[in-house]
């Protein structure tokens, strides 16, 4: 299973077409949310799927946070899942940011809200790039507050061995608003996306 | 006689672009850097007409070259490509004495404009 | 008929609710699902501003939603879980389910201008009846949380069983030490029990114990927990309680059930209880040494000649 590595070539187109689609997310962001919004340069890794759970423990260890997931697929079998993870102080103040009456909003529909408005904002410029066309599923909350993220993580089965694991961090300064999104490419679809990538690479 | 054209780009992908987004019949013989430390050393060495430069990057980034650029003119024309369009930072490299400001991926027809416009193409 | 003339026909056949509005909210496309469903004719509606013809829609969300899919040229989403509804509409379940509207996945798709292009120049709202997954979801949580309430209840008295009671007391415990406040437990035993089996048989034993928990519990507080810790033996927690009180309210119990008759059938019983109380004290290492304790109280209690309240003292 561990034969499919990226070449340095394909990261590093990956890498700018991941900095394009940010660029233009944030720009939409911004006019949309009428705020500036910050993209940090994206992290991307190959993960294993029995290491995700610690790794998610690692980053997340003493905060409660909540995870939304929204799936995606388009054509060329190109497909995968986005997770944005909230800590607790992030996961108010949301209906102001999108500009809802916060008595109108519950807080999960603020958190599914925000997570499909970045989630798509991005993706869409992303598969543009790739002349390709993605359809979503609904955003859900996978798991709340309350909840350890770690032992939530522990109790889903994978049924992919490695995946592709992008980490992107959102910042809306002026409502000291940040999120993280890790977008997961599993198994099969990381070679669709190598394709992709060397059909790209050969074009210049 | 061609003109010297320097493309400062981190992504190998993005240097190529670019080059490849240039008009096809503008007379250019291009070089590239691969970060901004790299991009002042070969302009204080050499003698450039054009500079590409993207603002994300290792060892010093776009801001630091154009910076290093305002105290020293290295280079008379720079065109920033940047992925970050938002308009604060158009600003801001606009007052450190880029032309341009150009979003990636490079839209050939919107470069030529840009060349025509300041007598370069 | 050709593939373009299927999808449109195909559009007023499907089980889901298919409608477009422009820019200005103003509705383009109204299928037959919106027609039945809403009791409207699309005659009447189209062109019409879609919060005209709704007028009891959300309309700050929903149009903050609409404008994300213009203004983003994405999709955006509505589930039933966070709302669920977003128009009233009648349901297809009107006699096998409680809720009065049907409830609705919503997905918000963009239409564009051009295809090659991105300018969104239509919001298609497809709307989804998931009235039966809204249904069995809700029997599920129902059913979970009876299973929850089972699983801690003692199945003939009602009252707390032992492991849940057990759980409240170690919480209680810690709480009481973290915040030093006073905690007490009153331990308790029907006296001659065996004697009561034997007279009336155990469905008269049972009746006793149902009457004594039901006798105390109206007694007790909102945050006492009493718990059957073992055949006729039950325990009482009481936090913010210091020993004077928790012994005060003891003998009262005692007292006022001696002479609380119990009717079964032609007989009146009249049963007694042993009770033994203890206050929590720093030097416990857990509540099982609270439990000792009290429970030398209550031996003391029978020792002395039942029908009793003992306070432990170290």
């Amino acid at each position: 299973m561990n034969e499919i590595a990226l070449s340095e070539e394909q990261r590093d187109c990956l890498q700018e077409l991941i900095n394009v689609a940010m660029g233009r997310a944030s720009d939409k962001l911004a006019r949309y949310l009428d705020t500036f919004v910050h993209l940090q340069v994206p992290h991307i890794d190959l993960i294993a799927s029995e290491s995700l759970p610690s790794s998610f423990a690692e980053s997340y260890a003493d905060d409660g946070v909540s995870l939304v997931s929204q799936g995606f697929y388009g054509e060329d079998g190109i497909l995968g899942e986005a997770l944005l993870i909230y800590r607790s102080n992030d996961a108010q103040g949301i209906a102001e940011i999108l500009g809802y009456e916060p008595d109108d909003v519950s807080e999960v529909e603020q958190l599914t809200d925000i997570s499909s408005i970045l989630t798509t904002t991005f993706l869409n410029g992303l598969a543009e790039q790739i002349e390709n066309q993605l359809a979503y599923s609904a955003p859900r909350v996978v798991s709340a507050l309350e909840t350890a993220l770690e032992s939530h993580l522990h109790q889903l089965s994978f049924n992919w061995d490695l995946a592709l694991k992008v980490d992107i961090s959102y910042q809306v300064t002026d409502y000291s608003f940040n999120c993280d999104m890790i977008l997961l490419i599993p198994g099969e679809a990381i070679q669709n996306i190598q394709k992709v990538l060397d059909r790209i690479l050969n074009e210049f | 006689m061609s003109i010297p054209v320097l493309i400062c780009d981190d992504s190998t992908l993005a240097r190529k672009q670019v080059k490849k987004s240039l008009p096809a019949d503008w007379d250019v013989t291009t070089q590239f850097a691969t970060n901004g430390r790299e991009a002042v050393d070969i302009l204080r060495q050499e003698k450039f007409a054009v500079l590409f430069l993207d603002l994300t990057m290792p060892e010093l980034d776009g801001i630091g070259v154009l910076e290093i650029n305002k105290a020293e003119k290295l280079v008379d024309f720079v065109i920033v490509v940047s992925a970050d369009i938002q308009p604060e930072m158009q600003q801001k490299v606009t007052e450190l004495g880029a032309l341009a400001f150009i979003q990636k991926p490079v839209n050939t027809n919107k470069l030529s404009e840009i060349l025509q416009q300041y007598g370069l193409l | 008929m050709n593939a373009f003339n299927i999808g449109a026909s195909l559009i007023e056949k499907i089980n889901s609710g298919v409608l477009v509005v422009d820019e200005s909210f103003n509705i383009t496309f109204f299928n037959k699902f919106m027609e039945s469903h809403c009791l409207l004719k699309s005659k009447d509606v189209l062109t019409k501003n879609l919060f005209d013809v709704f007028n009891d829609l959300p309309e700050k969300w929903l149009k903050r939603k609409i404008q994300s899919v213009f203004m983003l040229n994405t999709p955006g989403f509505s589930s039933w879980e966070q709302r669920q509804f977003v128009f009233k509409m009648r349901h297809a379940r009107p006699v096998t389910t409680s809720s009065e509207y049907m409830a609705q996945n919503i997905t918000f798709l963009p239409i564009l201008a051009d295809e090659s292009g991105s300018e969104v120049e239509q919001v298609c709202i497809l709307v989804e009846d998931v009235t039966d997954v809204c249904f069995y979801q809700e029997k599920l949580k129902e059913t979970l949380e009876q299973l929850e309430v089972v699983s801690r209840t003692d199945g003939l008295t009602q009252v707390a069983n032992r492991r849940f009671w057990e759980e409240r007391f170690e919480v209680e415990l810690e709480t009481a030490n973290r915040y030093k406040h006073p905690l007490s437990l009153i331990l308790f035993d029907l006296d001659k029990f065996k004697q009561i089996n034997d007279t009336y048989g155990h469905q008269g034993g049972d009746l006793v114990l149902i009457e004594i928990t039901k006798f105390i519990k109206k007694k007790l507080r909102q945050v006492d927990l009493m718990g059957r810790y073992g055949g006729e033996e039950f325990g009482i927690i009481l936090p913010n309680t210091d020993a004077e009180g928790a012994f005060e309210l003891a003998d009262r119990i005692r007292t006022e059930f001696a002479q609380f008759p119990i009717s079964f059938g032609n007989h009146k019983i009249l049963a007694t209880i042993s009770l033994g109380v203890v206050e929590y004290d720093p030097s416990f290492d857990s509540y099982e040494d609270m439990v000792t304790r009290a429970d030398i109280a209550l031996y003391q209690s029978k020792a002395s000649g039942r029908n009793t309240t003992s306070l432990y003292r170290a």
